[in-house]
């Protein structure tokens, strides 16, 4: 796999393809898997829509850290995954516990990923929640479905995810984990241990760096002095990809080709997704960003929405109408300017049964506050 | 397989050897990891030959990254392994503090008894040897207020190799404080039992020594200065009992109330400084739950609030001493 630029046009690939020659990338997207990362983009925008509308109600407690403007990182990374492979997801990637393996049917129950249920009941603080609301948010996981449960620590989980496919190595399978760190959790001791950790013995770990430019009020050049962070991987040894996280299929393409040479035995790679925060660090900082942003670094930022570009794509490769694409007109827009009306039914749709689910469920008794400290010895 | 020529008496070195390698013989899940315990054998040969005898899938040389070596042995267990962590030196596990107490040490309570994680994370710890500040430290109170981890720390042969037997079958993480001072220590070696014969449960402490007059409750290395501080009050008159806990998560409390019927007096005696030392919380208990069996007020014997020093005579100052536990002891008796 080159270094620095490693992506191969579709084209190329095909060819390839058609010569019978082995090749490690995945194969080349068909139009319904365009429409799918599409419906993924808008179902991830939608979630973020919604909880943020939630939250201002007020039914929600603690902090929602949108993904707005982000999603094509987390739908394009998850797409390329096998159902045994891993993830560890962080505080601003709540989507990413519904999206994967989403391509084995959005409510298909044996899919190695939550349930839109298990999220919004997480969300909503009930029993509902796959961890009966012990922890908040993103502090969920899985080892059904393969996804490492979080804390808070930033970039703690990467030496978990060594641990996880180390041990699947063991057993004789070839998973991979993805794990996702903000680029400010790069500074983080733990994140140069566990990838250097992870290069020693070789391990199919891929970190995804969503480089949305801000950690809390901090820029990425006080986090770390690169132009671009993925030159970090050359001290380690491995290979360092750069994605246009606004590019859904370019994120896509990147995080196959890591996954591959993952899964091939070579080892780690980091593949940073450059990208841009759009909103506060969470809800509770919105007022704030508007502040210690300047206007338009923020306006540029957002003028690249996702779903905009992928729909470009899609019109130029004769996947989408121009009528078609303007019937959701969300790029751009803000929660406050979008209703129900401007989304897919289908996206809807799928969260309402999610959200009905979470305010059904009831809250924990709090005795469980007490329960669960040591796992009775038998 | 012979692990030691003399079979008739085992030093606490080889006793917590012949611990991990029945696990590991018993258990393939089992895998090890920590820094130079393959190749070399660990710092004080406590894994010599474990890499050997189960290969490189099973014993790992980590970078010297003990936050990471946590980590992943977190993520071993959370996908069907065992994990033993060897520290190099107890003091480095704060080094790795962040995934023990956050993300090993939760993992149950957070995932509302769904996952746990089997691991124990095993190093020598404890001064009186010269060690200085940073090869001396017993900071068992840490992780004693670390909700999650049980927390071990044998005296004895014998106690070596059965706790850490059972800790290693325990399906919660356990931090397992081994005494360096003890390792190769002739005057405490002793037969230990093969196989299942040899286990000891945790959380169950145990009576060094019978008496009536004034219970002194302790563990790891004061044992023997408790036991010779018993001995300097035998001579003045007084029958000393002496607790060793051996266990510290989960406390056993019952053992030392019931010998508070008998003597009505307690001296608790730890090597950690004093603020918040574990010798506090056990004095604590008792203040609690069995006031009434008090004749004397209870007192803590413990490192000063202060690092351990290099040099013999500031060292010995701050630690507590034969000398320091029996004049306490002697005060409480004749109060
Ligand atoms: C170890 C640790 N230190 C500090 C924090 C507080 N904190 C939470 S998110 C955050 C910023 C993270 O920035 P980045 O990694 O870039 O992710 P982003 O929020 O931009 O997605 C900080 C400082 C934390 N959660 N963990
Ligand atoms: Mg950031």
């Amino acid at each position: 796999m080159a270094k620095t630029d490693p992506a191969r046009t579709t084209k190329e690939r095909q060819s390839k393809a058609e010569k019978g020659a082995a090749d490690p990338l995945p194969a080349s997207l068909t139009k319904s898997d365009y429409q799918e990362l599409l419906l993924q983009l808008y179902l991830a925008r939608y979630f973020d829509v919604r909880l943020i509308k939630e939250k201002k109600r007020g039914r929600l407690r603690g902090t929602l850290y949108s993904s707005h403007n982000q999603e094509a990182i987390l739908v394009g990374s998850l797409f390329g995954l096998r159902p045994t492979d891993w993830i560890s997801p962080i505080h601003r990637d709540m989507p990413a516990f519904f999206l994967k393996d989403m391509r084995a049917g959005w409510s298909n129950p044996n899919r190695s990923g939550m349930s839109i249920e298990e999220v919004c009941g997480q969300v909503w603080g009930k029993v509902g929640s796959p961890g009966r609301a012990r922890d908040n948010w993103s502090h969920i996981g899985s080892t059904k479905h393969k996804i490492i449960h979080s804390t808070s620590m930033l970039a703690g989980t990467i030496p978990a995810a060594c641990g996880v496919v180390l041990a699947d190595r063991l057993d004789g399978k070839d998973s991979v984990a993805l794990t996702f760190n903000g680029e400010g959790s790069t500074a983080q001791g733990v994140f140069h241990e566990a990838i250097n950790f992870a290069s020693v013995h070789k391990l199919p770990v891929v970190t995804i760096v969503e480089n949305n430019q801000w950690a809390f009020g901090t820029p990425a050049h006080l986090e770390y002095a690169l132009e671009d962070f993925a030159r970090r991987a050359d001290g380690y040894g491995i290979p360092g990809l750069i994605a246009d996280g606004q590019d859904v299929i370019d994120v896509y393409e990147k995080v196959s080709e890591a996954v591959a040479w993952a899964r091939s035995g070579k080892g780690p790679s980091i593949v940073e997704c450059k990208s841009f925060r759009a909103y506060g660090h969470g809800d509770h900082d919105d007022d704030r960003a508007a502040k210690y942003r300047p206007k338009d670094e923020v306006k540029a930022g957002r003028s690249r929405d996702p779903i905009g570009i992928m729909k470009e794509k899609m019109i130029e490769l004769g996947y989408l109408s121009q009528k078609e694409a303007e019937k959701y007109p969300v790029e751009g827009k803000g929660a406050n300017d979008l209703t129900d009306e401007d989304f897919p039914k289908q996206v809807v749709e799928y969260l309402a049964k999610g959200v009905e689910f979470a305010i059904a469920s009831p809250v924990p008794p709090p005795e469980e506050g007490a329960m669960w400290v040591f796992r009775e010895v038998e | 397989m012979a692990l030691i020529e003399n079979t008739e008496k085992v030093n606490y070195l080889n006793a917590l050897r012949e611990a991990i390698f029945e696990e590991f013989e018993l258990n393939e899940n089992f895998i090890a990891i920590g820094e130079d315990i393959g190749l070399l054998g660990g710092a004080f040969g406590v894994t010599d030959g474990l890499q050997a005898r189960f290969g490189t899938d099973r014993v790992y040389d980590a970078p010297i990254s003990e936050a990471t070596i946590v980590g992943t042995a977190c993520g071993l267990c959370l996908n069907g392994k065992r994990a033993m962590v060897e520290m190099q030196f107890i003091d480095f596990i704060s080094c790795g503090f962040d995934q023990i107490v956050n993300m090993v040490a939760t993992y149950h309570y957070r995932t509302a008894g769904e996952v746990s994680i089997p691991m124990v994370i095993r190093g020598p710890a404890g001064a009186y040897g010269g060690g200085a500040l940073y090869h001396s430290q017993m900071n068992e109170a840490w992780f004693a207020n670390s909700p999650g981890l049980k927390i071990v720390c044998p005296s004895t042969p014998a106690d070596a190799k059965g706790l850490l037997k059972s800790a290693l079958r325990d399906p919660n993480p356990v931090i397992f404080y081994e005494i360096k001072e003890l390792y190769r220590k002739r005057q405490i070696e002793e037969p230990v039992e093969r196989g299942d014969a040899s286990l000891v449960p945790l959380g169950k402490a145990k009576v060094r020594r019978e008496g009536s007059d004034v219970t002194i409750v302790t563990y790891g290395q004061n044992v023997y200065h408790c036991l010779d501080a018993a001995n300097n009050l035998k001579a003045e008159g007084f029958e000393a009992e002496v607790i060793d806990l051996r266990t510290l998560v989960p406390l056993d409390k019952q053992t030392v109330i019931e010998s508070m019927t008998k003597t009505n007096r307690l001296v608790v005696v730890n090597e950690a400084p004093r603020t918040c030392g574990f010798a506090g919380e056990v004095l604590a208990n008792v203040a609690e739950e069995a006031f009434e069996l008090l004749d004397a007020p209870p007192v803590r014997i413990s490192r000063m609030d202060t690092p351990v020093p290099w040099a013999k005579p500031l060292e010995m100052h701050v630690l507590p001493s034969v000398e320091s536990i029996t004049e306490a002891a002697l005060r409480t008796c004749r109060y």
